[in-house]
């Protein structure tokens, strides 16, 4: 089964995808219509600062087991059969936080939502776009995104391209002949640093 | 196989479905205590706070012990555990032979030295039962008393405020949450109490309760002399381990001690969540974590264990997480000022988004603890980096920012420079 995949060395940081993200769980589900929404929508991926300030494309893993679930207090925390992905039921969600103290990524989020019984805080984090793959279409997240960081296809067939192309880094006799893993990210972190540099900040 | 849990709280029903999961023909005896069907004790305060109702509390559907093949003996206390002849004592005054014995069965509220203890309206708030009792009892209270600034005196005053109600809580050291938080946070967290008509009291315990004609209380007399009105009481004193009818031949310190796979030092016999003394990560020595994370790790191991699927358990983590009014707090590993000497101390406080947060780091520069007050939503990242010993040294200041993400911590190799380590 498809599954979204990050590849955080092409995150340029522009943040299109949370917004993407944020459209696709409005009442309306377009743009425009979301933000004279009330509540207004949450995204469920966040594009933090990694350590050099380059974006970090950061979304659920919906791990098996998932800590959030098994932190759950009542029970909200669930797997959907079939989708490989863990929702939240916003009818049984307190509000607790356990999912946050829980999650080893720190993805999950507090806020209103349009599916969420009205005025109620709940748990909100990626949802995989259930209800857009069940139309046939793809994350919104991944239908944004221009430079490719997220990509939506089978994992096993991600894993070994990935592996290809880390053993072609390293492992060629000749070192010209080696491909480099990702000669843009060293260029990003290149600039980054120096323009940190520059502004006399020190990261 | 013969299957039997003393317990029917979350660590037996979580070890109950590894053990289905894993052997889907052994039988699964349950011997509960309690008559409610298996059910959210955290959650227990929020029907005292009137922010839960009694059908949230289950944590299993209605026909959960049929749907397991389980076989459940409701109400029913274990009173010995007969290790050679492998059966259990009941207080019906049957036994119910074992193969496989886990004994889940849970911690018991702290008594206190004061007269009269007796009196009507004097909990514990350990079970369903009493809280609903508490509920019944709201609509007489005017002033409730809570002795201990614990988790269970805080969440009980905490309940009793939001239903309107004058608290007094009494506290032996300066500030609520000792034992979860240090001092900054500790007051932070008084003070918002205090906003909705907490009264706080260090230093006095009491000594008697009074009650009226009818057997319900209505004082208490302080040990400094002084005496005070209240119409419930909640004693709030910690829990200890419920192993009293467990003999000599399991081995104690102040739980039942168990090894990384969770079973005790008698042969077929495991024991896990309040009752289980395993290790503490942060501490690095035994340690009993009586709460309710933990007790579902736990089950989870030990149940897995039992059916014949070896797994370690990997060591507890002291953790709370707390929302009260308009504070939210989140804590895990050492952070209280009595354990934490020798250790580096960063911390941050931010009054203008009324945050604050510390972090402790041992010698080698991993992170043993740390204590967030509001912006709570990277306290998992730090709690999984708590619990995995990693190193923090260099990164600590960032930690501390409003825009710290997993991102900045991920992989602490890639920044050094070099190949940028891409799997990550």
């Amino acid at each position: 089964m498809k599954q979204v995949i990050v590849h955080p060395e092409r995150c340029v940081g522009c943040m299109q995808c949370m917004m993407a993200c944020a459209a696709a769980h409005s009442k309306s589900e377009t743009l425009f219509g979301a933000l004279t929404e009330d509540p207004l929508p949450a995204p469920r991926i966040h594009v933090g600062a990694g350590p050099e300030d380059e974006g970090f494309p950061n979304r659920c893993r919906h791990c098996d087991p998932a800590p959030c679930q098994m932190g759950c207090l009542p029970g909200a925390i669930y797997r959907a059969k079939g989708t490989n992905t863990v929702l939240v039921d916003y009818d049984v969600c307190i509000n607790c936080a356990s999912c946050a103290m829980a999650c080893p990524y720190g993805v999950i989020r507090y806020a209103e939502d349009p599916q969420a019984p009205p005025g109620k805080v709940v748990a909100v984090k990626c949802d995989n776009c259930v209800h857009r793959q069940a139309r046939g279409e793809i994350p919104a997240c991944v239908e944004m995104c221009k430079v490719g960081a997220l990509t939506f296809e089978e994992p096993t067939a991600a894993m070994k391209r990935r592996t290809g192309e880390v053993a072609a880094s390293f492992s060629l006799d000749r070192e010209a002949d080696r491909v480099p893993l990702a000669a843009t990210w060293e260029l990003q972190l290149e600039m980054k640093r120096r323009a940190n540099a520059l502004s006399g900040r020190d990261v | 196989m013969r299957y039997v849990i003393i317990g029917n709280g979350v660590a037996g029903v979580t070890a109950a479905d590894a053990m289905r999961r894993l052997d889907p023909e052994g039988s699964i005896t349950f011997i509960a205590r309690e008559n409610f069907s298996p059910y959210c004790r955290p959650m227990i305060s929020n029907i005292l706070a009137g922010t839960a109702e009694l059908d949230e509390l289950p944590i299993r559907s209605d026909d959960y012990y049929d749907a397991l093949g389980a076989r459940a003996l409701p109400g029913i206390e274990a009173t010995g555990v007969d290790t050679g002849r492998r059966e259990v004592a009941t207080s019906n005054g049957t036994t119910v032979p074992y193969d496989r014995l886990l004994i889940a069965s849970g911690a018991d509220p702290r008594r206190i030295d004061a007269e009269n203890l007796e009196l009507e309206n004097i909990f514990f708030m350990r079970t369903v039962q009493e809280v609903l009792g508490m509920v019944r009892a709201l609509p007489d209270t005017e002033h409730a008393l809570v002795l201990g600034g614990g988790l269970v005196g805080f969440k009980a005053a905490y309940g009793f405020l939001n239903r309107g109600k004058k608290v007094t809580m009494l506290i032996r050291s300066g500030y609520p949450l000792s034992f979860q938080v240090d001092e900054t946070a500790g007051g932070i967290i008084q003070s918002e109490l205090e906003r909705y008509g907490l009264e706080v009291r260090t230093g006095v315990e009491v000594t008697a309760f009074e009650g009226d004609e009818s057997g319900r209380v209505r004082g208490a007399t302080l040990s400094d002399g002084t005496s005070m009105d209240c119409d419930i009481v909640v004693v709030g004193k910690g829990v200890f381990p419920a192993r009293s009818y467990l003999g000599q031949e399991f081995q104690t310190g102040a739980g039942i001690l168990v090894n990384d796979y969770l079973t005790t030092s008698v042969p077929d016999v495991w024991a896990a969540g309040d009752i289980a003394e395993h290790r503490d990560v942060a501490r690095r020595r035994p340690w009993l974590n009586p709460i309710w994370p933990v007790a579902v790790e736990m089950g989870r191991v030990a149940g897995s264990n039992m059916a014949g699927h070896p797994m370690r358990y990997p060591g507890s983590l002291s953790r709370n997480v707390i929302r009260i009014f308009g504070i939210d707090v989140l804590t895990a590993g050492i952070v209280s000022p009595r354990e934490s000497e020798g250790l580096r101390t960063v911390s941050h406080r931010d009054a203008r988004r009324n945050t604050y947060r510390k972090l402790l780091l041992d010698d080698e520069g991993i992170l043993v603890g740390f204590v967030l007050v509001n912006d709570i939503e990277q306290g998992g990242v730090l709690m999984n980096m708590v619990r995995d010993r990693r190193w923090l040294n260099g990164l600590a200041e960032r930690a501390l920012g409003p825009h710290f993400n997993v991102g900045q911590v991920i992989d602490t190799a890639y920044s050094s420079g070099g190949s940028p380590a891409l799997v990550r």
